[in-house]
């Protein structure tokens, strides 16, 4: 245990130092976010109570319900993209053979190598939350610690998506079908700009079969309207059926990917 | 090493995702080898580009897998002790991509230190000393990128070392260098590795100056097959008197070896293949060889 967490500190160390030397594209992606929140919070502006019937549930304010949105769906994107683009990344500046003859395992060097973007996710939904407080978003009455389990569960289902995802990247190199799946239909069907319920009844069974559905749902009412574990119960009770899916049907996706490609010699070809 | 093979099908998509033995059709660059390597030797696989040194050295350092045949490493099987395989071994490539260019010597082995179980203060430490084995502590704190070849090859041998190996492979590691830089690394190769560290060292090269002043025994290599084992004296003794090393692959490849650099203008060296529209090109060397798109 003590290893893996000595080992995660290195690759963030490592991370770190690799994004500080591109020190104005960190802080170009920064300062760009304020464009985004500024202008969902006038798209709400303009959208008024228009759409009062559908965001009840959440509160009822537009502004409120799509921050948590766009904030909090950065995690997928972080676990579509990470996971894969890592060994992408590595194979392309040729380090990844240099890792795979330690003992260190190779899920433990993708899992590690993506620690980086999930620490600037997290930064980046506490920036966009702050910046939401200072527009009017009231987060006074928030369950923190039912937020912090949805996110953990959020955060484990997620990446065993991107792990499946990086399995198919490690033997096909391009053209990943989960990723494709997951990001063209997480953002419509997941209920990232708009509530579910605006959706049609057919469509809505869609959304119901996607982990974002129930994690940003969790997190709405955690953080806008101050529910309960016991009210969160379906959320949390849908994550934890997906994670006992996903985790292991994840590992073992990457574990026969990387066989494969050690078979064929192609663990380090892009 | 036993009966070692490996047999690379011929890609069919995405049918590959179902077949569990690769098709009859394709090409072997590893065929039946048979081979022991004694502890403390420096044992050197001398063969034209594209012989199969690669993917043997890849197979022992369990970055591919064999489709037939058994090899341990340091009394470990590569394929189901795979874990302790990679802890016995430390792997020196060509590749200077290898490395994250943006990072410094120091941070680039410390990282890499950590993905062999050390502590930091441990990693600091070994680190540290590696950079004075290797004669970079000067650079340590200057970024890989400014590296000259020679310098990045030597980063290489210090990362190669990082876990104290029983055995290291290097995979032609004066490939990219100019003669003196070879020169000295051959030097510090022979009086810190071998003499002083007294390590198990499998080299594979295709400089025959670097086979007979480096090893004690070569296997002479070529297309996946083992041509000849013994050392460089016994091989050329054997010949008669005067023959060369040179002499002893033509005798048992029936091909002219040419060393790296030896060609006239248009001229296409032994050991050089042809693609489909007739260019000359080259295989072998770690991430090369299969690194590109």
């Amino acid at each position: 245990m003590i290893i893996i967490f000595r080992k995660a500190l290195s690759f963030i160390k490592r991370s770190y130092l690799l994004q500080m030397s591109y020190k104005f594209e960190f802080f170009l992606r920064l300062f760009f976010m304020f464009f985004n929140i500024l202008t969902y919070y006038f798209v709400a502006k303009l959208i008024g109570t228009a759409g009062q019937a559908y965001l009840a549930p959440y509160g009822g304010d537009y502004f409120s319900f799509v921050l948590i949105g766009i904030a909090f769906s950065g995690y997928l994107m972080v676990s579509l993209r990470g996971f894969s683009e890592s060994v992408r990344d590595e194979q392309m500046m040729g380090t990844l053979e240099a890792m795979l003859v330690t003992p260190t395992d190779a899920s433990a060097i993708i899992t590690l190598s993506t620690l980086w973007n999930f620490i600037f996710a997290s930064f980046r939904v506490l920036l966009y939350l702050a910046i939401g407080v200072l527009l009017g978003v009231s987060l006074i009455g928030a369950n923190v610690l039912a937020a912090l389990i949805i996110l953990g569960l959020t955060i484990v289902c997620f990446s065993s998506i991107g792990i499946l995802s990086a399995s198919f990247i490690m033997i096909f190199k391009r053209g990943d079908p989960i990723n494709m799946l997951f990001m063209s239909t997480s953002e419509l069907f997941g209920g990232v700009y708009f509530p579910v319920a605006v959706l049609p009844t057919w469509l809505q069974t869609v959304s119901h079969l996607l982990p974002i559905t129930y994690s940003l749902n969790g997190m709405r009412h955690a953080l806008l309207q101050g529910y309960s574990l016991r009210e969160l119960a379906p959320e949390i009770g849908a994550l934890v059926i997906f994670s006992a899916v996903l985790v292991p049907a994840s590992l073992l996706a990457f574990r026969y990917a990387v066989r494969k490609a050690k078979m064929e010699g192609t663990l380090v070809h892009y | 090493m036993v009966n070692l093979t490996k047999t690379f099908a011929a890609p069919r998509g995405i049918a590959d995702l179902l077949r569990r033995r690769p098709s009859a059709d394709g090409v072997t660059p590893v065929d039946g080898v048979d081979l022991a390597v004694e502890k403390g030797e420096v044992f050197g696989v001398l063969g034209p580009n594209g012989a199969g040194k690669t993917t043997l050295i890849k197979i022992l350092c369990t970055l591919i897998l064999p489709t037939a045949g058994r090899a341990k490493v340091n009394g470990y099987d590569v394929e189901r002790e795979s874990g302790r395989v990679r802890e016995s071994i430390g792997l020196v490539t060509t590749d200077e991509r290898s490395f994250y260019w943006r990072l410094t010597g120091r941070q680039n082995l410390e990282f890499f230190a950590s993905l062999h179980n050390f502590s930091t203060d441990d990693a600091r430490e070994a680190v540290d000393e590696l950079l004075g084995v290797v004669d970079l502590r000067y650079a340590a704190d200057v970024r890989f990128l400014n590296y000259s070849a020679g310098m990045k090859q030597r980063m290489a041998i210090a990362r190669g070392l990082l876990n104290d190996p029983a055995v290291l492979f290097m995979d032609e590691p004066t490939r990219s260098l100019d003669p003196g830089a070879a020169r000295s690394l051959r030097d510090f190769i022979k009086g810190e590795i071998v003499g002083v560290r007294g390590k198990t060292i499998f080299i594979s090269t295709h400089n025959l100056e670097e086979a007979e002043e480096l090893c004690h025994r070569v296997v002479i290599f070529d297309e996946g097959r083992i041509k000849a084992v013994g050392r460089p004296g016994d091989l050329k003794a054997a010949l008669g008197e005067g023959s060369k090393l040179s002499d002893v692959f033509v005798h048992h490849t029936g091909k002219k070896f040419e060393e790296r650099g030896g060609t006239g203008a248009g001229a296409t060296a032994p050991g050089f293949r042809h693609d489909r529209r007739g260019f000359p090109h080259r295989g072998g060397g770690l991430g090369r060889r299969r690194g590109g798109v």
